[in-house]
């Protein structure tokens, strides 16, 4: 299968009194194109950081991030949904979701026909005029992931996306975002601290852990789709994954004492 | 409280100040050129208007204003929006501000007289002086407070450069703070417009000047009631648009 995009050795953390502070060292990962792959961590061992060095925001220290998706004038190769929706709060719905079209070839007809379709594949239709302060935080962030699909990237980056969400519209999102990432084949970087989450998302799951971090353990969940949130197949894999959880928190403890 | 209620609250209340003072004034416990009557206010209008002078006065301090208004909110925005975008020119102006600042808009009087005359443009320009400052903050602060998380969303959407954060973000999310400042600044300016016609020039002020000089407080009144209502209009005027352009606001 080939790569979508392609990390080595990459460094990054974060800057203080113009000293550097490695978070995450020496990190080698490739996701594949079609590929749902999850990366679980506790905090501070710079998963976000990781996304905003993919998508652009921030420079790593060290390493490479090979993006291999194509270039196309009116897609965006990569786009991000951030933990809190993130929308502009002057612009209603509509207009939230065009925002990263605006940069692109596109002539307004197109804008706005991409834009609705990303907001029915999100299920939110109706909401095309409401402004975001009239939706719920589970509505909102769909409005967050429309906005991300609607430049039609190869790579979607999701940063906790649902950690902010009630448990119920949390399990509500999930599947919906299964159902998408199904209809559209995309390939997306997930990034969570919640393992059962990743458990039932994924198809590869990705530990991070040590103090400066790296990939400690890496799972591949082979339970067939669609998953049974309780079904034993899964409830195993999440098992070993807080397994080897304890292990790599046990060993950042220890390494920074 | 209903709408009607409200509406009818306000009109008890303006109303019983207009009693309370027609009646003190009537009592002949001072003299009606100390505290003219609120009903002799109507006959010196009509007075004013018929010798032309009202619509004049009136047109001459509209014109000072708006002219000292748009100069000093165009320069107050403007120059406030870029000083916050620039850290360093941020940091190296915070002591002239704080000096040059506090300066009353009248202590510009002088000054004012000796650049441009005793004229219109010496009027515009005291008056843009109070109201330049007033958007300079609003619009520096507004600028200073936009949440970083927005501005990061646009870059990871594509909008790099500076002018398409500045439309794309910046400006639309400071737009609270900054239409703020330009209302503060459309009641301050109608308050230095007479100031800054006391000494001289065509206008308002200086027709209250000469009716006190004659102790036609009706007039003078008259002039002071003026005021108020072109603040009012402007100020409600301004609201509809304001609450319109924030229509995005909780």
């Amino acid at each position: 299968m080939a790569k979508i995009i392609e990390i080595s050795g990459l460094s990054l953390g974060f800057q203080r009194d113009e000293q550097q502070h490695t978070v995450l060292e020496n990190l080698h990962l490739g996701v594949e194109r079609g590929e749902f792959l999850a990366i679980v961590g506790p905090s501070g061992v710079g998963k976000s950081t990781l996304l905003r060095v993919v998508v652009g925001l921030t420079q790593a220290f060290a390493g490479d991030v090979k993006v291999l998706a194509d270039k196309t004038p009116n897609r965006r190769p990569i786009a991000m949904v951030f933990q809190e929706a993130r929308l502009l709060p002057w612009r209603k719905v509509l207009r939230n979701i065009m925002l990263g079209l605006e940069g692109l070839d596109l002539d307004a007809a197109t804008r706005r026909e991409r834009a609705e379709r990303a907001l029915s594949l999100v299920g939110l239709a109706h909401c095309a005029e409401r402004w975001p302060h009239e939706l719920s935080g589970g509505q909102r962030q769909r409005i967050g992931l429309a906005r991300a699909l609607a430049v039609e990237p190869e790579l979607l980056l999701m940063d906790e996306p649902f950690a902010a969400l009630d448990a119920i519209t949390r399990q509500g999102l999930q599947d919906e975002l299964l159902r998408i990432w199904a209809e559209t084949k995309k390939s997306i970087l997930f990034v969570t601290h919640d393992i059962d989450e990743a458990a039932y998302l994924a198809d590869r799951v990705i530990l991070l852990g040590g103090s400066p971090a790296h990939v400690t353990r890496e799972f591949s969940i082979r339970t067939p789709r669609p998953r049974a949130r309780d079904g034993a197949a899964l409830a195993a894999a999440v098992g070993e994954i807080r397994a080897g959880l304890s292990e790599s928190y046990a060993y950042r403890v220890a390494s920074s004492a | 409280m209903t709408k009607t209620k409200t509406l009818a609250l306000g009109a008890v209340g303006l109303v019983s100040l207009l009693l309370l003072w027609e009646g003190f004034a009537r009592s002949g416990a001072v003299q009606s050129t100390l505290i003219p009557a609120p009903s002799a206010v109507p006959a010196a209008w009509m007075s004013e208007w018929d010798l032309g002078f009202w619509q004049d006065m009136v047109a001459a301090s509209f014109s000072h204003y708006a002219v000292g208004l748009l100069i000093g909110s165009f320069l107050g925005v403007c120059i406030g929006v870029a000083v916050a975008l620039m850290p360093r020119v941020n940091a190296s102006q915070a002591w002239i501000v704080r000096i040059v600042r506090p300066i009353p808009p009248l202590a510009w009087i002088p000054f004012a007289i000796i650049w441009f005359g005793v004229s219109e443009t010496a009027a515009a320009f005291i008056i843009s002086i109070g109201i330049f400052w007033i958007n300079y903050f609003a619009a520096l602060t507004a600028v200073q407070s936009v949440d970083k998380d927005l501005i990061e969303v646009a870059r990871a959407f594509g909008h790099h450069s500076a002018i398409g954060r500045l439309f794309k973000v910046i400006l639309p999310a400071a737009s609270p703070g900054i239409l703020g400042g330009l209302r503060t600044g459309l009641g301050q300016g109608w308050m230095t417009v007479i100031a800054a016609e006391l000494f001289g020039i065509p206008g308002i002020g200086q027709r209250m000047i000469e009716a006190s000089g004659l102790l036609a407080t009706d007039v003078v009144v008259l002039y002071m009631l003026t005021i108020g209502a072109l603040y009012g209009i402007t100020d409600y005027i301004f609201m509809l648009a304001q609450n319109r352009l924030l229509a995005w606001q909780k």
